[in-house]
Parts: structure tokens; sequence; C-alpha cells
């Protein structure tokens, strides 16, 4: 398999792009003006800073991070494929001995490299600053092997292999449509409308189809709503991972739910995702005339 | 077994036809040059053998194997000089040779192979600030490789000045010695005769002849212009320029004195005229050029465009001095 050698030559080309420090800075910044956030919002609303703890700091951080890990996929992964088709330097890779699935899963890898260094940074220096301010630890505990270890460095380590995972979508997501066109703005008109969808109009698709099944009509009590509608909106990459994130944060969920609205059903939707759109992009790239 | 065996390969792009049952065969060890002007499907045909593009019917083996399901296979065993190709902007000319050792598994050393092509000193230097002479060295660094059984270079000169041409002709000839095959594409006859073995003309997608440089020429009747500037022309020119053997036709104008040759020694046209007591002054050679041999190859066909192709011409001009004192070399084989 040769597609490390086509991930390695990536990386090294963003590295040497401004993109992958530009991408660490503004993650850097945008966590610790969360974390900043986190601990002033409470004291303006006359809560407690006491209840200030490192992971609701990041159930906190969740949602704004998925804002920026989408729009950062797009712009780091929307010419991967479509960009060396419309050069010519796709050319300069084909000539070497690699096949096509090896150039789109060299490319997945790379740039979400180029992702994940940024958000493993920035997720390790908000950490840096729960030290720092003095904002403390949940009390709970894993028993491994006898001793009593706190929980929340594995909770942590969840969270950020969660968003790991979750950029992972994205990188696939962008990679793949990149993969389906030999043009650039076509690859990132795509990618942005494929956003679009998922970050702004989801809300309204199980709502829609809520409409049309009740037979065109609003129904009459909408706190009771089927289980399927949630579900629904849990297809979307983004409510996935907030939905895993609370799993993870706030450990056990309420009352009698089915397994399909579980955390770990978030993650393995978000799974099906980093298969998905890869898989399509491979599909139109392999028969593709360059 | 054939380097190279293509067989009735036909290729269209939607209601365009690139390539009409194209037969191509190139031998193994052999310099084979691949002609045509642009556009006359030259690189769709090194496109399908590489599978960067898919024929539409037809058979096409390289090395002996499948060009579509043994893609893989052939290019560990090719080196590839592909045409309208980019380089990495960002990445410096080691990365990439680097990136192609590592692609390929052979663990040369980048700099090895940067030295043959002439661009060590540039090693560290992102390629995206390379000339573009430089660039066409750095791929073709990339396509010496783990000493490729068989080299493709679609327009391998493209970008290079004459000296770099050469150095260009010289690596290729050392490939030829290491056992290598060459298959080239161009559209200057000067850079293909001066290496190949056999050339195939393509025209609209057809291959319309497959034969040696001589064979070619003889087969089109070529001949070389010279255009010799005399200071006065004698009286006894016009009447003893014709007995050199190969002279087709002399005609003077003032002091410019142009003749028309087959197969013939230039240089003895020039002895032959001092000897009647001119002086020459000047001196220019022009080369049946690819375009005029390649319209006497489709002259058939009842288009006749491209009839301006004539004016772009090959032209060499030798200072006269450098002609007369050096009597041994013939005085134009740079233009040859």
């Amino acid at each position: 398999m040769s597609f490390t050698a086509v991930a390695r030559k990536d990386f090294s080309d963003a590295r040497r792009s401004r993109s992958l420090w530009a991408l660490s800075g503004l993650f850097v910044l945008f966590t610790l003006l969360m974390t900043y956030l986190y601990t002033v919002i409470p004291e303006l609303e006359g809560g407690d800073a006491a209840e200030l703890s490192a992971i609701g700091l990041l159930g906190f951080i969740a949602a704004p991070a998925t804002l920026f890990v989408t729009l950062a996929a797009i712009v780091v992964c929307y010419k991967a494929i479509a960009g060396e088709s419309e050069s010519g330097s796709g050319k300069l890779l084909l000539s070497l001995p690699h096949s096509r699935f090896d150039v789109l899963a060299g490319k997945v890898l790379g740039r979400w490299l180029v992702l994940v260094v940024p958000v493993v940074g920035g997720l390790l220096v908000a950490l840096g600053a729960v030290f720092a301010l003095g904002i403390g630890f949940p009390a709970g505990t894993l028993g491994v092997a006898g001793f009593d270890l706190p929980a929340w460095p594995v909770v942590y380590a969840g969270f950020v292999a969660l968003t790991a995972l979750f950029a992972l979508v994205y990188v696939s997501l962008v990679v793949g449509i990149s993969a389906t066109t030999a043009s650039t703005s076509k690859a990132a008109a795509l990618a942005l409308g494929a956003w679009v969808v998922f970050e702004l109009l989801w809300d309204a698709v199980p709502v829609g189809l809520v409409f049309v099944a009740n037979g065109f009509a609003i129904p009459a009590n909408l706190a009771a709503l089927p289980n399927w509608v949630a579900f629904v909106s849990l297809l979307s990459p983004s409510v996935a991972y907030s939905h895993a994130a609370t799993g993870l944060l706030t450990d056990g969920t309420t009352g009698a739910v089915p397994f399909y609205l579980l955390g770990w059903f978030a993650v393995l939707i978000l799974a099906v995702w980093v298969v998905v759109p890869a898989t399509v992009g491979y599909l139109r790239y392999r028969n593709a005339d360059l | 077994m054939d380097a190279i065996t293509v067989s009735n390969l036909t290729k269209d792009f939607g209601d365009v036809r690139a390539l009409d049952g194209v037969d191509l065969s190139v031998e193994e060890g052999e310099v084979f040059g691949f002609l045509g002007p642009n556009g006359a499907g030259k690189s769709t045909t090194i496109d399908v053998l590489l599978d960067f593009v898919r024929p539409t019917s037809g058979d096409v083996r390289v090395l002996g194997m499948d060009a579509r399901s043994d893609s893989m296979a052939i290019r560990e065993r090719v080196g590839v000089l592909p045409d309208g190709y980019h380089v990495y902007d960002r990445l410096t000319g080691r990365q990439h040779v680097a990136f192609a050792v590592r692609s390929k598994g052979t663990g040369e050393d980048p700099t090895d192979l940067l030295e043959r092509v002439g661009i060590a000193e540039a090693a560290d230097r992102p390629a995206g600030g390379y000339s573009k002479g430089m660039k066409q060295r750095l791929v073709l660094a990339m396509a010496l490789v783990g000493e490729p059984e068989l080299l493709i270079l679609d327009e391998p000169s493209t970008g290079l000045d004459p000296n770099g041409a050469r150095e260009m002709r010289e690596i290729i000839r050392g490939e030829v010695e290491r056992g290598a095959t060459v298959f080239f594409s161009s559209h200057v006859l000067e850079q293909v005769e001066a290496i190949c073995d056999r050339v195939a003309i393509l025209d609209e997608g057809r291959i319309v002849t497959v034969d040696t440089i001589d064979g070619l020429r003889t087969g089109a009747g070529a001949t070389t212009e010279l255009a010799i500037t005399v200071d006065a022309v004698p009286d006894g020119a016009a009447d003893a320029l014709p007995a050199v053997p190969g002279i087709e036709d002399v005609s003077v104008d003032g002091r410019l004195v142009t003749v028309r040759m087959g197969e013939g020694s230039k240089s003895q046209v020039l002895h032959e005229l001092e000897r009647t007591g001119a002086t020459v002054v000047d001196f220019a050679t022009r080369e049946t050029s690819l375009e005029e041999l390649f319209a006497a190859y489709t002259e058939d066909d009842d288009e006749t465009d491209g009839p301006d192709s004539a004016e772009v011409e090959a032209t060499t001009a030798v200072n006269a001095a450098d002609v007369t004192a050096d009597e041994s070399a013939d005085p134009v084989e740079v233009g040859r």
C-alpha cells in the first residue's frame, strides 16, 4: 500500500504552507477564548463558579468546535484531488506506482493530519488553561486493577478522539467531493453546499418529514414526537458528534431510549460517514479520465 | 516481447474522436519517436499507456501487461515524464525525488539523481520557483528513479535551452545503453532525428507512417535549402553549382544564392562557390521542417490546412568565418 507515501507527501506540502500554522493558531485562540468565556459567563449570570470543571468546559467547546472543524475541513480539503487534476500535478502523482485508491486514501490521511494537529493542540492548550486557571476536575473515578483512578483524563482523551473522528468525517466528505470533479471551483461549491445542508438546514429536515408524515399538517402534540424524528436529526454529522459528546461528557442517559439514540450509536453513524463519501468519491475518481 | 503494443486503439472524448484505430509497436531497447503536430493525439496515446485515460476500444499492452488492469505493475517498471504536469510548488526538488523514490521503494539517494539532471544546487529550493527547464529536469529525475525498463517521455525538451536539450539527449542515450527502451513524443523534428531509431507520425488520431528518419526523408523527398550571402556573385557560379552532387535547384537574387538540395555535402557547395571567386559573407540552412515533412505524408488528404507551416522554419545561421576556417567539420551539423 503506497497511500502512506502520498499522505506523507501531502502532509509535508501542508507543513510548508501557512495553512497548517494559521489553523493551529486559530484553534488555540478559539479554545483559549472559549475557556475564558466559560469562566466568565456563570459569574455574569450569577451562577456558582465552583461548579466549573474541565469536562463542563469541553461541553461548552463542543458545539462551536463543529463550526471550526467543518469550515477548516472545507478550506484544507476541497482542492485535495480536484486541485491535482486541475493543475496537472495529478499526472506526476499517478505516473508513480500509486493506485487511485492509494491517492484517495493518502489524501484523506494527509489532510486529516493537517486538521487533527490543530485540534489536538488546541484541546491540549485548553487543558493547560484549565490547570492555570484553577478550574476543577470532576471527582468520578475508574477502578483499574484495584486502583481508583480519576475518570476525567479518560473522558478528556475520549473527547479528543471523538473530535478527531468528527474531523475525519468532514475530511472524508470534502476529499470525496473533491474526487468527483477536476474543477476546484466546482469542488468548493459542492463542499459549501453540503455544509449548508448538514450544518444550517438539517434542523428543517426532520421537521419537514414530520409535517409530511402527519398528512401535511403540523402535529398537535409537538412534545411527543416519535423517536425516528430524533434519529433523522442524528444523521447529520455534527448532530451525531454533539450527541456522542453529550453522552460522553454527561455520563448516562435519562429514561428508556432506543439503542439508535444512544451515544455509541452516534459514533457508529460518524463511522459510516467516514466510509460513504470517500467511497462514492473513489468510485467516480477510479473511472475518470484525468 | 515488445515494450509497447497498441492494437486498434480508439478513444472518444464525447463526440470528438481523439484516436482512431491506432496501431503501434515499440521494440525492446529501441528509441522510438512519436511525432505529430499539437493536437494529433500524442498525449492521449501516452495517457492511455499510463491508464490516465481509458480507451473506448482497442488493446494496449506495456511490457507485456494490460495497460488498464496491470497499471500499477506497469508504473513500477516505467519512468514517466508526462505532458502538462504541474510540480508541487512548496515542495523542494529533493522532496519531489524523495517522494518518487519512496513511491517506488527503490532507496536511491535523491541527490545523485538531481546531480545527473544538473539541478543538484537547487535541490533544497521549493520547486515552485524553478524555471520551466529546471522543472523539466526535476521531473526527468523523478522518471529515472528505479532504473526503469521503459521511459515514456512526453515532449521532453519543452522549456529546455539547446544545451539542456543536448543534455537530455545524453541522458536518454545513457539510459538506452543501460538497456532501457525509450518512447518519446515531440513536435520538433531536430530532437527526434538526433536520437531515434524509428519514428511514427500521428495525424488527427491516425498513424500516418512508421519508419526510420532517413526512410521518412527519402520517402517524402525532403530537401535542405541553403541561403548563402556572398560579397558578389561571380559569373560562373550559377553554372558551376549544379554540378555538385545532390543539388536540385539554384537561384540567384542579388548577393543571395539560394540552393535547394537533397542528400549531399553542404560544405562542398560553399567550397564550390568560393572556388568560383566569391567570398561567403553569411550562410543559413533550412531543413525540411517536421511540418513540411508531415505535410508530405498527409498531402493525400483533401484538407490543406496549415499552409503557413512552411513559414515556421528551423533556421540555423552560421558565421561564415567559422565555416571556411574549419574545413573538416560539416559546418551545418548544429542544424541537422
